[in-house]
Protein backbone atom coordinates (compact mmCIF):
# COMPACT_ATOMS: atom_id res chain seq x y z
CA UNK A 1 0.00 0.00 0.00
CA UNK A 2 1.38 3.60 -1.22
CA UNK A 3 -1.43 5.68 0.67
CA UNK A 4 -1.67 9.04 0.73
CA UNK A 5 -3.89 10.89 4.17
CA UNK A 6 -5.81 13.78 3.06
CA UNK A 7 -6.88 16.44 5.39
CA UNK A 8 -10.03 18.37 5.42
CA UNK A 9 -11.29 21.41 5.92
CA UNK A 10 -14.76 23.61 6.23
CA UNK A 11 -17.01 22.87 3.66
CA UNK A 12 -14.45 20.38 1.43
CA UNK A 13 -15.09 18.13 5.25
CA UNK A 14 -18.60 18.91 4.82
CA UNK A 15 -18.46 17.92 1.04
CA UNK A 16 -16.74 15.03 1.93
CA UNK A 17 -18.44 13.58 5.03
CA UNK A 18 -14.93 13.46 6.92
CA UNK A 19 -11.81 14.92 8.15
CA UNK A 20 -9.35 12.61 6.99
CA UNK A 21 -9.62 10.10 3.39
CA UNK A 22 -6.73 7.81 2.87
CA UNK A 23 -6.07 7.25 -0.82
CA UNK A 24 -3.92 4.76 -2.20
CA UNK A 25 -1.97 6.65 -4.93
CA UNK A 26 0.07 4.19 -6.60
CA UNK A 27 3.24 5.80 -8.10
CA UNK A 28 2.04 9.39 -7.37
CA UNK A 29 5.27 11.28 -6.54
CA UNK A 30 3.80 14.71 -6.34
CA UNK A 31 1.58 16.44 -4.31
CA UNK A 32 -0.45 16.32 -7.84
CA UNK A 33 -0.53 13.35 -8.64
CA UNK A 34 -2.06 12.59 -5.23
CA UNK A 35 -4.39 15.55 -5.69
CA UNK A 36 -5.28 13.41 -9.06
CA UNK A 37 -5.87 9.84 -7.37
CA UNK A 38 -7.85 11.31 -4.55
CA UNK A 39 -9.91 12.97 -7.31
CA UNK A 40 -10.49 9.93 -9.48
CA UNK A 41 -11.67 8.52 -6.35
CA UNK A 42 -14.07 11.01 -5.02
CA UNK A 43 -14.94 13.03 -8.48
CA UNK A 44 -17.68 15.00 -6.41
CA UNK A 45 -14.16 16.37 -4.29
CA UNK A 46 -12.46 17.44 -7.15
CA UNK A 47 -14.24 20.86 -8.09
CA UNK A 48 -13.45 22.18 -4.45
CA UNK A 49 -10.31 20.50 -4.53
CA UNK A 50 -9.04 22.36 -7.21
CA UNK A 51 -9.86 25.97 -4.96
CA UNK A 52 -7.83 23.97 -2.06
CA UNK A 53 -3.94 25.25 -1.20
CA UNK A 54 -1.85 22.02 0.16
CA UNK A 55 -0.55 22.16 3.35
CA UNK A 56 2.62 19.92 4.92
CA UNK A 57 3.08 20.56 8.55
CA UNK A 58 2.62 24.34 8.67
CA UNK A 59 3.88 24.98 5.80
CA UNK A 60 2.75 25.50 2.33
CA UNK A 61 2.89 22.92 -0.17
CA UNK A 62 2.79 23.14 -4.23
CA UNK A 63 1.61 20.85 -6.50
CA UNK A 64 5.08 20.45 -8.39
CA UNK A 65 6.69 19.47 -5.11
CA UNK A 66 7.44 15.85 -4.08
CA UNK A 67 5.15 13.84 -1.53
CA UNK A 68 5.88 15.05 2.11
CA UNK A 69 7.79 11.98 3.90
CA UNK A 70 4.71 11.58 6.37
CA UNK A 71 2.23 11.43 3.25
CA UNK A 72 -0.07 13.31 4.77
CA UNK A 73 -1.51 16.95 2.75
CA UNK A 74 -4.23 18.96 4.32
CA UNK A 75 -6.17 20.48 1.86
CA UNK A 76 -7.36 24.04 2.88
CA UNK A 77 -9.96 25.35 0.93
CA UNK A 78 -10.44 29.24 0.23
CA UNK A 79 -10.64 31.49 3.69
CA UNK A 80 -12.55 34.01 5.37
CA UNK A 81 -11.51 34.91 8.44
CA UNK A 82 -12.01 38.29 10.49
CA UNK B 1 0.77 35.67 24.09
CA UNK B 2 -1.93 33.29 21.74
CA UNK B 3 -2.41 34.06 18.07
CA UNK B 4 -5.80 31.80 17.93
CA UNK B 5 -8.51 32.27 21.01
CA UNK B 6 -10.80 29.21 21.63
CA UNK B 7 -11.90 31.40 24.50
CA UNK B 8 -13.75 34.70 24.58
CA UNK B 9 -11.20 37.59 23.47
CA UNK B 10 -10.08 40.77 25.67
CA UNK B 11 -9.03 43.64 24.13
CA UNK B 12 -7.17 44.89 27.30
CA UNK B 13 -4.46 42.72 27.63
CA UNK B 14 -3.57 43.57 24.47
CA UNK B 15 -3.31 47.20 24.47
CA UNK B 16 -0.13 47.49 26.04
CA UNK B 17 -0.92 51.05 27.22
CA UNK B 18 1.81 50.94 29.89
CA UNK B 19 4.47 50.74 27.08
CA UNK B 20 5.57 52.05 24.19
CA UNK B 21 5.98 56.04 25.19
CA UNK B 22 7.54 56.76 22.20
CA UNK B 23 4.11 56.03 20.69
CA UNK B 24 1.55 59.23 20.36
CA UNK B 25 -1.29 57.05 19.13
CA UNK B 26 -2.88 53.38 19.53
CA UNK B 27 -5.11 52.28 16.42
CA UNK B 28 -7.83 48.97 17.39
CA UNK B 29 -10.07 47.41 15.12
CA UNK B 30 -12.43 44.86 16.60
CA UNK B 31 -14.51 42.51 14.12
CA UNK B 32 -17.78 41.37 16.06
CA UNK B 33 -20.23 39.00 14.54
CA UNK B 34 -22.96 40.77 13.18
CA UNK B 35 -26.76 39.46 12.61
CA UNK B 36 -26.92 39.89 9.01
CA UNK B 37 -25.08 38.53 5.74
CA UNK B 38 -26.34 39.17 2.09
CA UNK B 39 -29.82 39.86 3.48
CA UNK B 40 -30.05 36.45 5.54
CA UNK B 41 -30.71 36.68 9.24
CA UNK B 42 -27.94 35.53 11.04
CA UNK B 43 -28.00 33.49 14.81
CA UNK B 44 -24.23 32.89 14.82
CA UNK B 45 -21.11 31.39 13.45
CA UNK B 46 -18.66 29.04 14.01
CA UNK B 47 -14.81 29.67 13.48
CA UNK B 48 -12.26 26.89 12.65
CA UNK B 49 -8.67 27.26 11.51
CA UNK B 50 -5.57 25.76 10.15
CA UNK B 51 -4.06 26.37 13.42
CA UNK B 52 -0.54 25.74 13.06
CA UNK B 53 -0.40 27.67 9.54
CA UNK B 54 -3.15 30.42 10.55
CA UNK B 55 -1.10 31.17 14.00
CA UNK B 56 2.27 30.93 11.82
CA UNK B 57 0.90 33.40 9.41
CA UNK B 58 -0.29 35.87 12.12
CA UNK B 59 2.73 36.15 13.77
CA UNK B 60 4.42 36.62 10.09
CA UNK B 61 1.40 39.45 9.27
CA UNK B 62 2.89 40.63 12.79
CA UNK B 63 6.39 41.02 11.96
CA UNK B 64 5.48 42.33 8.39
CA UNK B 65 3.20 45.13 9.51
CA UNK B 66 6.02 46.36 12.39
CA UNK B 67 8.76 46.48 9.02
CA UNK B 68 6.24 47.73 6.67
CA UNK B 69 5.15 50.72 8.07
CA UNK B 70 8.02 50.86 10.85
CA UNK B 71 6.05 50.73 14.19
CA UNK B 72 7.01 48.93 17.15
CA UNK B 73 3.87 46.84 18.35
CA UNK B 74 1.27 44.98 15.76
CA UNK B 75 -0.74 42.45 17.82
CA UNK B 76 -3.63 40.59 16.27
CA UNK B 77 -5.69 37.96 18.14
CA UNK B 78 -8.44 35.98 15.83
CA UNK B 79 -11.45 34.19 18.11
CA UNK B 80 -12.15 30.18 17.05
CA UNK B 81 -15.33 28.11 17.75
CA UNK B 82 -19.13 29.05 18.63
CA UNK B 83 -19.33 32.69 18.55
CA UNK B 84 -22.66 34.67 18.91
CA UNK B 85 -24.01 38.17 17.61
CA UNK B 86 -21.89 40.67 18.90
CA UNK B 87 -18.88 38.27 20.22
CA UNK B 88 -15.55 39.58 19.28
CA UNK B 89 -14.05 37.76 16.31
CA UNK B 90 -10.82 39.63 15.72
CA UNK B 91 -8.34 42.32 17.29
CA UNK B 92 -5.70 44.21 16.00
CA UNK B 93 -3.96 46.61 17.67
CA UNK B 94 -1.21 48.94 16.56
CA UNK B 95 1.10 51.07 18.39
CA UNK B 96 3.13 54.28 16.65
CA UNK B 97 4.29 57.68 16.98
CA UNK B 98 1.62 59.55 15.13
CA UNK B 99 -2.17 58.11 13.94
CA UNK B 100 -1.61 58.17 10.37
CA UNK B 101 0.84 55.08 10.30
CA UNK B 102 -1.45 53.57 13.30
CA UNK B 103 -4.77 53.60 10.97
CA UNK B 104 -2.72 52.40 8.01
CA UNK B 105 -0.96 49.92 9.75
CA UNK B 106 -3.89 48.64 11.11
CA UNK B 107 -6.19 48.14 8.13
CA UNK B 108 -3.25 46.28 6.02
CA UNK B 109 -2.62 43.97 9.21
CA UNK B 110 -6.47 43.19 9.00
CA UNK B 111 -6.83 42.94 5.38
CA UNK B 112 -4.11 40.47 5.30
CA UNK B 113 -5.30 38.09 8.01
CA UNK B 114 -8.44 38.17 6.16
CA UNK B 115 -6.98 37.48 2.85
CA UNK B 116 -4.41 34.94 3.36
CA UNK B 117 -5.03 33.06 7.23
CA UNK B 118 -6.67 30.04 6.77
CA UNK B 119 -9.29 30.73 9.22
CA UNK B 120 -13.12 29.27 7.94
CA UNK B 121 -16.63 30.50 8.76
CA UNK B 122 -19.97 28.89 8.91
CA UNK B 123 -22.70 31.08 9.34
CA UNK B 124 -25.80 29.88 10.95
CA UNK B 125 -29.20 31.40 9.77
CA UNK B 126 -32.94 32.22 11.34
CA UNK B 127 -34.33 29.32 8.84
CA UNK B 128 -32.08 26.60 10.77
CA UNK B 129 -29.70 26.22 7.79
CA UNK B 130 -26.33 26.88 7.51
CA UNK B 131 -23.45 28.29 4.95
CA UNK B 132 -19.44 28.23 4.93
CA UNK B 133 -18.88 31.82 3.91
CA UNK B 134 -17.27 32.25 0.25
CA UNK B 135 -13.76 33.37 0.69
CA UNK B 136 -10.64 34.22 -0.54
CA UNK B 137 -8.73 31.40 -2.46
CA UNK B 138 -4.71 31.20 -1.05
CA UNK B 139 -3.60 28.93 -3.89
CA UNK B 140 -0.48 30.02 -5.06
CA UNK B 141 0.31 27.58 -8.07
CA UNK B 142 -2.44 27.88 -10.36
CA UNK B 143 0.31 29.43 -12.83
CA UNK B 144 2.15 26.00 -12.94
CA UNK B 145 -0.98 24.73 -14.20
CA UNK B 146 -2.21 26.31 -18.08
CA UNK B 147 -6.11 24.99 -17.33
CA UNK B 148 -5.56 28.09 -15.10
CA UNK B 149 -5.54 31.61 -14.71
CA UNK B 150 -3.78 33.44 -11.26
CA UNK B 151 -6.29 36.52 -11.59
CA UNK B 152 -6.06 37.17 -7.32
CA UNK B 153 -4.79 40.54 -6.74
CA UNK B 154 -3.79 39.90 -2.93
CA UNK B 155 -0.21 40.59 -1.55
CA UNK B 156 1.23 37.11 -1.44
CA UNK B 157 1.90 36.02 2.24
CA UNK B 158 1.95 32.33 2.51
CA UNK B 159 5.61 32.02 1.81
CA UNK B 160 7.15 35.29 3.57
Amino acid sequence: MTAVTFEFFANVARLAGTSELAVETGAAATVGEAIAALGALRPDLAGAVDACACVSGDAIVRRRDPLPADRRIALLPPVAGG
Amino acid sequence: MAFLSHQPLSIDVLLELDDHPECGGLALFVGTVRDEHLGRKVTGLTYTAHEAVAARLIGEIEERTREKFGVPYCRIQHRLGKLAIGDLAIICVVRAPHRAEAFEACRWAVDAVKHDVPVWKEEFYADGSSAFVEGCCIRDDFDDDPAHRHGHPHEDLKTA
